[in-house]
């Protein structure tokens, strides 16, 4: 089964006009449209640097409205990948039902309001309904949606959401804890704060045992 | 350390193109030139310091920004990010993206603000005569760049070491110097040696390309007795490691 993960997303938004604008925010992106839109990225980059002051001429900025253009694609690539592409050949029957952790995960994304980045760490624990998933996949479903423009508490959710949807297990946990830069570098310039969020689904969200289990067992071991 | 490269800190160009033109960042020479008074006067000035100059040939001009510069760019650079955002699929007039363009550009302005400011005002009214000679150091200065090859953050931070000659400088003018530091300390009060470590993640390396997660860079430069004297630059780098 296919459901697009965006039409899950969809209910999870109490703001039902951001509908239509999450499918188009979770269509794919092909990657053959990444190369041809690179020179108007290109364009922008070169004016960004003239109006900060730069010399685009100097040496070390002669090839950098292409190497920024290229970068910020890489930093959203999720853009183009979907849960289904990676997940579907590593779900396997087993008669688990235990919690399973995979923590501090890396992740990288860009603050949607500032393009700034921000980057921490995703613990992700799930209870296992028959069916668990290759614990690798776990990252790389981090990764489908975190490199793309942010808002950390969506991140958070579509993480969740996506791990259920894709293994409808009894309870999925997601907690991120991450430094912004947008804070850091410029505004409040608040060196060392960190900004948590955490979703949970199913059992996680029912039992506060279980919910505490997870919490004790991602931070402490 | 590579010595020839005396005068080069991690992410600034190599070479400059030559001409004593425009080209900016920062850059200055001991050459002391005035524009005719425009709020842009694009003067560095410094004390003329010939010993230095083989130091500093290959500083340009630096042109400052001004606040007014940065309110009429404001339009244009979020016209630019509009562009980029559109370029990677995002649609702009989501809410969540409504006024990004502005507070995307404000931010690239703040990060390099560093445009709007010469050195000379930062420096000129905290510099003393005293007779101290023992080595003055300032660690664990916090520091944030942008990377000029990906416009990606690099972040770490910056250790400052000098051996004063009769003028010491107040202490949060240094953290207030980031780059071209040592070459400004130098002109500045003429010490009898000032040695720099900056050390920092570069996200462009951390985030994309080889996503290395802990490698930090590490540059150096060190001046006059730092260079000269092994003991005092043992002395200096052993002081910043705890």
């Amino acid at each position: 089964m296919s459901t697009k993960v965006g039409d899950i997303v969809e209910e999870f938004h109490t703001d039902n006009k951001m509908s239509t604008v999450n499918n188009h925010h979770e269509t794919s992106r092909k990657e053959l449209e990444d190369a041809s839109r690179l020179p108007a990225l290109e364009t922008a980059y070169t004016d960004i640097l003239r109006h900060l002051g730069e010399d685009t001429d100097r040496e070390g900025l002669l090839r950098t409205p292409l190497r920024a253009a290229k970068a910020i694609q890489f930093l959203t690539k999720g853009y183009h990948e979907t849960i289904d592409d990676i997940l579907n050949n590593a779900i396997f029957d087993e008669d688990h039902d235990e919690m399973v952790i995979v923590k501090d995960i890396d992740m990288f994304s860009l603050c949607e309001h500032h393009m700034v980045p921000f980057f921490g760490k995703v613990h992700i624990g799930y209870i296992p309904n028959k069916k668990v998933v290759g614990l690798s996949k776990l990252a790389r479903i981090v990764e489908i949606f975190s490199r793309r423009l942010q808002v950390q508490e969506r991140l958070t959710k579509q993480i969740a959401v996506g791990i259920s949807e894709a293994l409808q297990p009894k309870g999925v946990a997601v907690v991120i804890e991450a430094a912004h830069m947008c804070m850091v570098m410029r505004g409040v310039q608040k060196m060392n704060s960190r900004t948590v969020t955490s979703a949970m689904l199913g059992v996680y969200l029912e039992d506060p045992k279980t919910r505490e289990e997870f919490l004790y067992l991602s931070r402490h071991t | 350390m590579d010595r020839s490269k005396q005068n080069k800190y991690s992410s600034n160009e190599k070479k400059d193109n030559g001409d004593g033109g425009s080209v900016l960042n920062g850059h200055f020479d001991g050459m002391v030139k005035r524009a005719a008074g425009g709020p842009q006067a694009p003067a560095a000035e410094s004390a003329p310091h010939r010993s230095t100059s083989a130091v500093m040939e290959s500083w340009k001009e630096e042109r400052t920004r001004s606040l007014e510069d940065n309110e009429m760019s404001l339009p244009s650079l979020a016209a630019a990010y509009t562009t980029i955002l559109r370029g990677l699929g995002e649609n702009p007039q989501r809410q969540g993206l409504l006024k990004t363009p502005w507070r995307a550009a404000t931010a690239m302005q703040f990060f390099t603000k560093g445009y709007q400011e010469k050195i000379i005002d930062v420096l000129n009214d905290a510099i003393f005569d005293e007779d101290h000679d023992e080595m003055v150091i300032v660690k664990d200065i916090d520091m944030f760049s942008m990377c000029e090859h990906h416009l990606v953050p690099i972040f770490g931070r910056v250790h400052i070491g000098y051996l004063p000659n009769k003028r010491v400088l107040g202490l949060s003018k240094l953290e207030r110097l980031t780059k071209q530091i040592a070459v400004a300390i130098t002109e500045a009060l003429q010490p009898t040696g000032v040695g720099v470590v900056i050390e920092a993640t570069h996200m462009c390396m951390v985030m994309r390309g080889v996503q290395k997660m802990n490698s930090k860079t590490v540059t150096s430069t060190m001046l006059g007795n730092f260079r000269e004297d092994p003991k005092t630059r043992d002395e200096f780098l052993r002081l910043i490691k705890s």
